[in-house]
């Protein structure tokens, strides 16, 4: 039933090849067009943003390249694996080894402390503890929280939750950093600092792909993509800003 | 290696879950704490019971043939044996001859007298008339004085041997030795005390509150036409059982003169078929503790199943969290599978104690009684199945969430 999952040819070496991807949802008697054909490539160490009104897809398109669902038709090649064909397990494998997420609601792990938050991809990856610890702290370190360890979440300002879920995506070393609407429930100031670490990320050679309705975020970008019904609308590369 | 890294890390998601709510996990684990009691008790209820058994019947011996006029088990066929004639001392002697000294003949008989010394009274005392040979074909020997003996038998004294319980109920601590005993109308003089023995569960005859008088001052004594007499056999020799049966079930036909056409008008008794009955009981006993058992641990289990889909629900998004970061189907499925056998094997561990607590108390009153480890592994086993099993719907409901559906969960 299932084809194999090789690797057929990359054409272009990207990073990420999406092709004809559509992805309906059928409610009842309705169905949902969420995405109606997108092809997309992204290559290594890109900076894309996601725009586009509410309901557009940028959502679903950010879980179908974060292997968090499957598209209903079309190809999707991730570092020249395709992916639309895996099984559970080999996509929880993916999404753990070279995906990191970046929620608006920044869903962490209410009852665990920072430390462990951050541990639990290697957790899932199978690394052994004491190998986990110095990955860990380092990572947390990265995002400038190595003073909060042992807190709650529910302990830390909002910002610094955001911090924490991008340290738990950098943790795993994944080869994408996707990031949907990272400073949608921040102020702008909090915002502006997200930001900074996530460009600080792209500059130290991380994919990273972020979705966003503002424009000042977006800026932040190299090249922007402009969803409208499902549907890419535009899709264009910024000229780099100094400095 | 990796399997194992990430199951610690479902046992202590499982944990920290139960800690977090430790009240709802407590009223959870009340029916299995039911049930779990009820699987002990019913277990060692059927272990008392068996034990009881053994030493209540242990007098009877396994090598010994009982002749009597009617089967001890006598279910709804009575009617088969009412017209038995009796049998008598006669049918004993000539028993013994025709064996030739092959094998012991024991005639016994008794009833139930008050038996009174000076001011303290015992009712319904049980009174066994036998002979000097009781000693030889059932177990329990005279501890003080001296057992009945042939010359007392032979010439109808008017002695008695009396159990423990007749002596501490009876002398307090004084010497019961020549003293005179007024047991119905008849008066007996104590010559010996048997050996504690002990039986008697569940309010049967103990082998402690019994008297023993010679067997021709009983007939004497309380005699009539309805009184039949049992003939314990014995082999002296190596003889088989079956043997022996074959044997005296021949003789016993010449005695009373029964034609080759006619049906044997006498029964031959021994333990195996007090054994066979017993074992049917304790079948009945095992039955209804199993359906108890099974009915609360049932009802305990659908208790658990219902928190844990309560817990895979609130946990809905954290489920979704974990699936994005990589979790594997079966690390949910563990995490709900441990949480749910932790709750059950709390309430194992508390329904060992309680079970523990009441198996004291059966054991101070009605019968022997302890938890062996083997119930108490049994309990266990029993606790995590259940958990397990009523972990199984929920945790599987967690383990297919979709990432994304789950993520969406408000
Ligand atoms: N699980 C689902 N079931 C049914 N319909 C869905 C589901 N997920 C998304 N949709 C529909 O698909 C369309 C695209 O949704 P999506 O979440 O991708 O939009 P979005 O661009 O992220 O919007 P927003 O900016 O508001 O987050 C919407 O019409 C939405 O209602
Ligand atoms: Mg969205």
């Amino acid at each position: 039933m299932r084809p194999t999952n090789g690797n057929p040819p990359s054409t272009n070496g990207a990073s990420l090849e999406l092709r004809d991807v559509v992805k309906t949802y059928v409610m009842g008697a309705d169905t949902v067009h969420a995405l109606r054909g997108v092809s997309l490539d992204i290559h290594r160490n890109e900076y894309v943003a996601v725009m586009g009104p509410s309901g557009s897809g940028k959502s679903t398109l950010m879980n179908v390249i974060g292997c968090l669902d499957v598209p209903t038709s079309g190809t999707y090649a991730l570092e020249g694996q395709m992916v639309a064909t895996m099984s559970e397990y080999q996509l929880a494998d993916i999404r753990n080894q070279r995906i990191g997420f970046v929620f608006q609601t920044f869903n962490l792990i209410p009852r665990s402390n920072i430390f462990h938050n951050v541990e639990l991809p290697l957790i899932y990856a199978g690394v052994a503890k004491s190998k986990r610890r110095e990955r860990v702290e380092s990572a947390i370190d990265r995002v400038g929280l190595a003073n909060r360890i042992k807190h709650k979440p529910n302990e830390l300002s909002g910002g610094q939750r955001q911090r924490v879920a991008i340290a738990r995506a950098l943790v795993g070393n994944p080869s994408i950093i996707l990031a949907d609407e990272p400073t949608g429930n921040l102020d702008s100031k909090t915002g502006d600092e997200i930001m900074a670490l996530l460009d600080e990320l792209h500059a130290a050679g991380q994919t990273i792909i972020l979705v966003t309705h503002e424009d000042y975020i977006a800026e932040h970008a190299h090249r922007i993509i402009r969803l409208r019904d499902g549907i890419i609308e535009s899709d264009q590369v910024v000229s780099r800003r100094t400095g | 290696m990796r399997w194992r890294i990430d199951l610690e890390e479902s046992l202590a998601i499982a944990l920290s879950a139960l800690r977090a709510n430790k009240a709802r996990g407590v009223l959870t684990t009340l029916g299995i704490i039911i049930g779990i009691v009820a699987v002990i008790m019913t277990m060692t209820a059927a272990h008392g019971l068996q034990s009881a058994f053994r030493q209540s019947f242990s007098a009877v011996g396994s090598d010994v043939i009982y002749v009597s006029r009617f089967p001890w088990i006598i279910m709804n066929d009575f009617f088969l044996y009412r017209n038995r004639p009796p049998m008598d001392l006669h049918d004993a002697d000539e028993l013994a001859a025709r064996l030739k000294g092959k094998a012991i003949v024991n005639p016994t008989m008794g009833g139930q007298q008050d038996v009174k010394y000076l001011n303290e009274t015992m009712d319904g005392v049980s009174i066994v008339g036998t002979t000097e040979k009781r000693t030889l074909v059932a177990s329990g020997q005279a501890d003080k004085g001296h057992f009945l003996t042939d010359f007392e038998v032979q010439y109808k004294k008017n002695v008695c041997v009396i159990g423990t319980d007749i002596e501490k109920a009876l002398f307090k601590g004084t010497d019961p030795l020549g003293k005179e005993l007024k047991i119905g109308r008849a008066t007996f003089r104590v010559v010996g005390v048997m050996e504690k023995q002990g039986g008697g569960f569940l309010g049967g005859p103990s082998l402690d509150r019994q008297i023993y008088v010679p067997i021709t001052s009983y007939i004497r004594a309380y005699g009539g036409k309805r009184l039949d007499v049992n003939l314990g056999v014995k082999a002296r020799t190596q003889e088989g059982l079956d043997d022996l049966e074959y044997e005296v079930i021949g003789q016993m036909r010449t005695i009373r003169g029964l034609r080759p056409n006619e049906k044997d008008d006498f029964s031959i008794n021994k333990l195996d078929t007090l054994v066979g009955a017993f074992d049917n009981v304790m079948g009945v006993v095992l039955l209804v503790g199993l359906l108890i058992t099974s009915i609360s641990l049932f009802v305990g289990g659908v208790g658990v199943m219902n928190v844990m889909f309560v817990s895979v629900t609130e946990r809905t998004r954290e489920i979704g969290i974990r699936k994005a970061i990589g979790a594997k189907p079966h690390s949910i499925l563990f995490q709900f599978l441990f949480e749910s056998a932790a709750i059950c094997l709390t309430g194992g561990f508390i329904g060992i104690a309680i079970a523990s607590l009441l198996t004291a108390v059966l054991n101070a009153t009605v019968m022997p009684a302890s938890v062996s480890p083997g119930i108490l592994l049994t309990a266990v086993v029993v606790a995590v199945a259940v958990g397990g099993i009523a972990g199984l719907m929920p945790a599987l409901k967690g383990a297919r969430m979709n990432p994304v559906d789950a993520l969406r969960y408000e």
